[in-house]
């Protein structure tokens, strides 16, 4: 698996992965998450776990279990977390402790360095054996509702550091904080090349036009994406440019407004027969990996966004993104370089004009854009930055370290 | 006898981000917490921002902030202008820093506020520096590896050589110097500013510098081989 990246990621990458791989040889590496499938975390922890044992290191994935009340107890929390208001109890916290409490007499915790991801099993660390702890956040802590916050800080601050994905998601803490942005994998069903019958399937499938430049955003249907500014962008844009929109995404099934959303978007689409609405089922994987390749221009207008790795999956693919100046997307866009960033309907629609009637600025701006991910955010980057944090957390004290 | 040539060993470097769970909003905090920010930290929003691929509008991440989050145009020239490596100390660095700051609020006493989401993080880094397995024993072959290495490695050997140093000179330039005394292409790789390219822009000088130099060796007719 591991000679699959060899030129693709970074050479240097590569090189000390193989030098971290070897000074972490046979050592243990536990990754504790909260569900085997769906979500970044999952996709990238079931890449992972292979490429490390090819490194020589005893790299082990266990994921907690808990019934349907101790999942709800568990949105509420990461909810609050992101800032919703939500009460959790008393009660409520001493089940999220019961049911971690159980699964660390299921779960063997002994390992030389053990990473926890989010929230739900945060309390596990109540229950540590032996090696350094790591709590791996995923989500932006820069609002939380700060009673929870408060709450369950007390398990955050027992490990040994924390790790986020971006600075303006971590909150001050007492143990080192460690940033590590997510990432993508480039040999992936969502990012692979494709050949050009596994494209043609894919229009086939969907009816889609390849004869006027197509723009196209893939997200949830969800308020904070913003589809009614992307629509409103593509009426403005097309006033001067004959073009199709196409807005892909899953319906949202935990999210009891993802039906009234899809819903406004159909009525605010208003029958246009050139914006096509797909709803996709999950593991659409080369579904989406195909719209992104024949995009044109590709929009991620959100208003609000956790690091927003579908830019980088555009990017990967040679696109230039537009993207709303939130959460972890300014980090990928580079405005001017390898997109543009928007705050507005109006700066979204001119930006895709500026692109359509510029086809060698956006060629030029796709490539920075591949380039920018190639150096950033592919998987081995995020496995190159997890071993250096452990090798550095064996060496406390140092901020340099020869290899 | 022929004296014996040291190769180059292209190394590089990368930096994990840590950040310090501290932020400022307006330029009065800004300074507030510089004043009192470890020396990790003042080193990397300063030395460092090369690494990140800059733009070249700034030379710094405050001067970067101050321009670009608060629109203090005038204050993001000033500190712009700062030179790191004219600083032997990091306190002197942020002195002078805080220095600029504090001469801008005197004057606009009331800063104004980044947007939410906007506020400077300080930061700080861990650094890893390895071996990326190539070497160079002649001009030639330091052509072809300079042509296609690593930014990160350009980054380690043109810029953080000068704080390791100490003198403000690269690994390049200092290689070339102590194995085949070319003066002249020395200088020429001296003489490229550091806050004027970005890392790409830095490694097409040096290649070119050292392309040139390589073609003028090649003119060079041995009189051994003609015996006149």
């Amino acid at each position: 698996m591991f000679d699959q990246y060899v030129g693709v990621s970074p050479k240097s990458d590569l090189i000390l992965l193989q030098m971290l791989g070897a000074k972490l040889s046979q050592r243990s590496y536990l990754h504790i998450n909260s569900t085997r499938a769906g979500g970044g975390v999952a996709e990238i922890l079931q890449r992972m776990i292979p490429i490390l044992g090819e490194l020589g290191i005893d790299a082990r994935w266990e994921v907690i279990e808990g019934d349907s009340k101790f999942f709800d107890i568990t949105k509420k929390i990461h909810n609050a977390l992101q800032g919703n208001a939500e009460i959790i109890t008393d009660e409520m916290w001493q089940y999220h402790l019961k049911i971690n409490g159980q699964n660390a007499e299921k779960i063997n915790l002994e390992a030389d360095a053990v990473i926890i991801h989010d929230p739900q099993p945060a309390p596990l660390i109540e229950f540590k054996k032996t090696g350094l702890w790591m709590w791996r956040c995923h989500i932006d802590l820069s609002n939380p509702q700060i009673g929870v916050w408060d709450y369950i800080s007390q398990y955050c601050e027992k490990y040994d550091a924390a790790i986020f994905s971006v600075a303006k998601f971590a909150r001050a803490m007492t143990i080192d904080q460690y940033i590590a942005p997510p990432s993508i994998d480039p040999i992936s069903e969502k990012n692979r090349d494709l050949t050009e019958e596994e494209m043609n399937e894919t229009l086939k499938k969907f009816q889609i036009p390849t004869d006027r430049p197509i723009i196209l955003q893939v997200s949830r249907f969800d308020r904070f994406k913003d589809p009614i500014g992307v629509i409103a962008a593509y009426r403005i844009v097309k006033k001067y440019n004959d073009c199709i929109l196409i807005l892909a995404g899953s319906p949202a099934t935990d999210d009891p407004e993802g039906e009234a959303v899809l819903k406004e978007v159909k009525e605010f689409a208003a029958g246009d027969p050139d914006i096509y609405i797909l709803l996709l089922p999950p593991f659409s994987d080369r579904d989406i990996n195909v719209l992104q390749r024949i995009a044109t221009v590709i929009l991620q207008k959100s208003l609000r966004e956790g690091f927003g790795l579908t830019v980088s999956e555009s990017m990967w693919k040679g696109k230039p993104v537009i993207g709303g100046a939130v959460g972890g997307i300014p980090l990928q866009i580079v405005h001017g370089i390898t997109g543009f960033l928007v705050h507005s309907v109006e700066g979204a629609a001119f930006r895709v004009r500026q692109l359509l009637n510029n086809p060698d600025m956006a060629k030029k701006m796709g490539e920075g854009a591949r380039e920018h991910v190639r150096k950033n955010f592919l998987i081995t980057r995020q496995i190159r930055d997890y071993l250096s944090i452990w090798y550095f957390m064996e060496n406390k004290g140092k901020s340099i370290l020869e290899l | 006898m022929e004296k014996i040539i040291e190769p180059f060993e292209f190394r590089q470097c990368i930096s994990i981000l840590k950040s310090t769970g501290r932020k400022a909003k307006n330029l009065r905090q800004l300074r507030d917490v510089m004043a009192v920010a470890s020396d990790e930290c003042i080193f990397h929003h300063t030395y460092q921002y090369f690494l990140k691929g800059h733009i070249l509008e700034y030379t710094n991440d405050f001067a970067h902030w101050a321009g670009e989050s608060l629109e203090e145009r005038a204050l993001s020239e000033h500190l712009s202008n700062i030179d790191p490596y004219d600083f032997k100390d990091i306190n002197d660095l942020r002195n002078k820093l805080l220095d600029v700051i504090d001469d801008h609020l005197e004057r606009f006493p009331e800063p104004r506020e980044a947007m939410p989401s906007d506020e400077f993080y300080f930061n700080e880094t861990v650094t890893l520096i390895f071996p990326v397995g190539i070497k160079a024993k002649n001009l030639a072959e330091f052509l072809m590896a300079i042509k296609y290495i690593d930014t990160g490695s350009i980054y380690y050997h043109f810029y953080e050589a000068r704080i390791r140093l100490g003198s403000g000179i690269d690994d390049f330039s200092r290689w070339i110097e102590d194995a085949f005394g070319k003066k002249e292409l020395v200088e020429r790789i001296r003489a490229i500013d550091p806050f004027m390219h970005n890392l790409e822009g830095i490694k097409e000088h040096i290649a070119d510098a050292v392309e040139e130099e390589v073609r003028r060796d090649m003119e060079v007719i041995d009189r051994c081989l003609t015996s006149m």
